[in-house]
């Protein structure tokens, strides 16, 4: 591989093809192995019929160079996606459509006789505000009478991440960090309680599941001497029986101190916070920006003044019930440009996989033109004691524009921050924000929310630091 | 050996090849136990889904025969 050709740290598993960047620009080297298959989604109408359903990102076949030209059969060009995110990253209705999703590709890649040979969560991205596979070369021709081979890999992907949540705590999804490979069912079936062994599906592909795992590690199985097959009805029951299960799991909705706050009612009257929702719209105008992170977004009401105004959005919240009620109404809005993710600021997804190489950690991923740290700052300065000239660094780090609010210690949720403890922030103050700020910015306007003692900034980097 | 036979052997080889190569391409592993326990299952699953497919099928039947049975009895009075 030259250096000019960057293979992508994740795309090394499959013979079938890989990743590469050239230029700066993505593309998808098929192999001769992978050919017939290829060909057949491409001309049998699979390729025509997911793509219209947005269930698989278009491409183009280029003529091209190859990256490693002995192997090559066809060079393609995906279409690019907005941002790269995470299953570790999306609320459980994310994860839950995203299975939906696979196993409804799997459904209409069957009546063409074709079928997925892996189901990695990471195969699907959101898209305009919808899940698709990304992967091209997940097809593999139907063998009629063969078991299907990605079974396992679906359970721990998605089966066993969304049982977990639904069942135990939604706060387990971040087990999908460490189990890169998707949960292992033996954890699984520990950590889910006993009235899910009295559900079908979770019984079977989960429990049993589990068990037959260990049953056969460390056996040697020679499929030469099986006999029995797997018809295409059952095939097809395996696949139904999936989806009843993945459909029957529903959150039990947990309420956290976050989800009182956006209500809207405790830290704003109504003439507030429409005067906030206008200063934020206005200074959005002014900055004109491509693309912008709204950290801290609850359920995205500040996210909103940027998608609907067309620019790529991302709506970040650490507390996974405000970023599912987030999720959940972008889909009845049919919002194109808005992603809403979860996301700990103070603890954010780190470069994981082989040689921490194969999925970057969000910094690296892209960068915003603007930064929305809108009622957050408190919560990094007082309640995770984040000096504030390191939180400017931090913003600087992120984007050239930032529009940032300061929640004095007059404010009542400061107040309830600061209740038991003592207060050792004696820089949090007007002054000592602003001092800390103007190290990396610009400060181009400051204006107090009316009805409030808060303030509304909006910040440019400075170009000489 | 003639060259019909011969043809058809070949013809039959490649085909196996054919079918190895296709089953290369899924460089997962899929699990012994996740294997097996798909062909221990897979009859279950299978009636199930021939049930459910055809479930509205087996209501029309026995709505349209049990009303066919009232039909009758109101007949009589």
């Amino acid at each position: 591989m030259t250096k000019s050709n960057q293979h992508l740290g994740a795309s090394f598993r499959d013979p079938s093809g890989f990743l590469f960047l050239r230029n700066g620009l993505l593309y998808r080297q098929i192999n001769h192995i992978y050919h017939e298959n290829y060909q057949t989604l491409m001309d049998s109408g699979l390729y025509e019929e997911l793509v219209h359903k947005h269930l698989l990102i278009p491409h183009e076949e280029v003529v091209l160079e190859a990256a490693e030209s002995q192997q090559a059969y066809k060079i393609i060009q995906p279409e690019l996606l907005q941002f790269i995110s995470y299953p570790y990253e999306w609320c459980f209705s994310q994860l839950k459509d995203a299975a939906l999703a696979t196993l409804k590709i799997q459904k209409i890649a069957f009546n063409y006789r074709l079928s997925l040979k892996d189901c990695s969560a990471f195969n699907i991205q959101f898209h305009h505000g919808q899940p698709l596979l990304i992967d091209t070369l997940s097809f593999e021709i139907y063998q009629e009478g063969e078991p299907w081979v990605a079974y396992r890999q679906f359970c721990q992907h998605f089966l066993a991440p969304l049982a977990l949540m639904a069942f135990r705590d939604v706060r387990l999804s971040a087990l999908i960090r460490v189990h890169i490979d998707g949960i292992p069912l033996d954890l699984a079936s520990h950590l889910l309680p006993i009235r899910t062994w009295f559900n079908f599906g979770l019984l079977s592909h989960i429990h049993l599941h589990a068990i037959s795992q260990k049953r056969y590690a460390d056996k040697t199985v020679d499929k030469s001497t099986i006999t029995r097959r797997m018809s295409s009805t059952a095939f097809l029951g395996l696949v139904d029986s999936l989806e009843t299960a993945v459909r029957g799991l529903r959150l039990k909705i947990q309420k956290t101190e976050w989800e009182d706050y956006y209500q809207e009612a405790h830290s704003y009257t109504s003439d507030g916070l429409q005067h906030k929702l206008q200063l934020v719209g206005e200074y959005i105008d002014r900055i004109q920006p491509n693309s912008l992170w709204d950290l801290g977004a609850n359920v995205g009401l500040f996210s909103r003044l940027a998608s609907d105004r067309g620019i790529t959005t991302l709506s970040f919240d650490v507390d996974q019930n405000a970023v599912e009620q987030n999720y959940l109404a972008s889909k009845e809005e049919g919002a194109a440009d808005l992603l809403p993710l979860i996301l700990d600021l103070t603890n954010p997804s780190p470069n994981l996989g082989w040689h921490n190489n194969e999925r970057m950690s969000l910094f690296d991923r892209s960068s915003p033109d603007a930064v929305l740290a809108l009622a957050l700052v408190h919560h990094l300065a007082i309640s995770n004691n984040v000096p504030l000239e390191w939180l400017a660094d931090f913003f600087s780090s992120l984007g050239p524009w930032l529009v940032i609010e300061l929640v004095p210690k007059s404010d009542p949720q400061v107040g309830r921050l600061l209740a038991t403890r003592e207060d050792i922030f004696p820089k949090y103050t007007q002054e000592g924000f602003e001092l800390a700020f103007r190290e990396r910015f610009d400060i181009q306007d400051a204006t107090q929310i009316r009805d409030s003692e808060r303030i509304l900034y909006l910040m440019k980097k400075r170009e000489d630091f | 050996m003639n060259f019909l036979h011969l043809s058809s052997e070949i013809a039959a080889r490649m085909n196996l090849i054919s079918v190895l190569l296709r089953h290369n391409m899924a460089y997962l592993d899929p699990g012994s136990g996740s294997y097996l326990l798909q062909l221990l299952i897979a009859g279950l699953l299978g009636s199930l889904f021939v049930v459910k497919a055809s479930w509205g099928r087996i209501k029309t039947f026995f709505r349209r025969l049990f009303s066919r049975r009232d039909n009758d009895s109101s007949d009589e009075e």
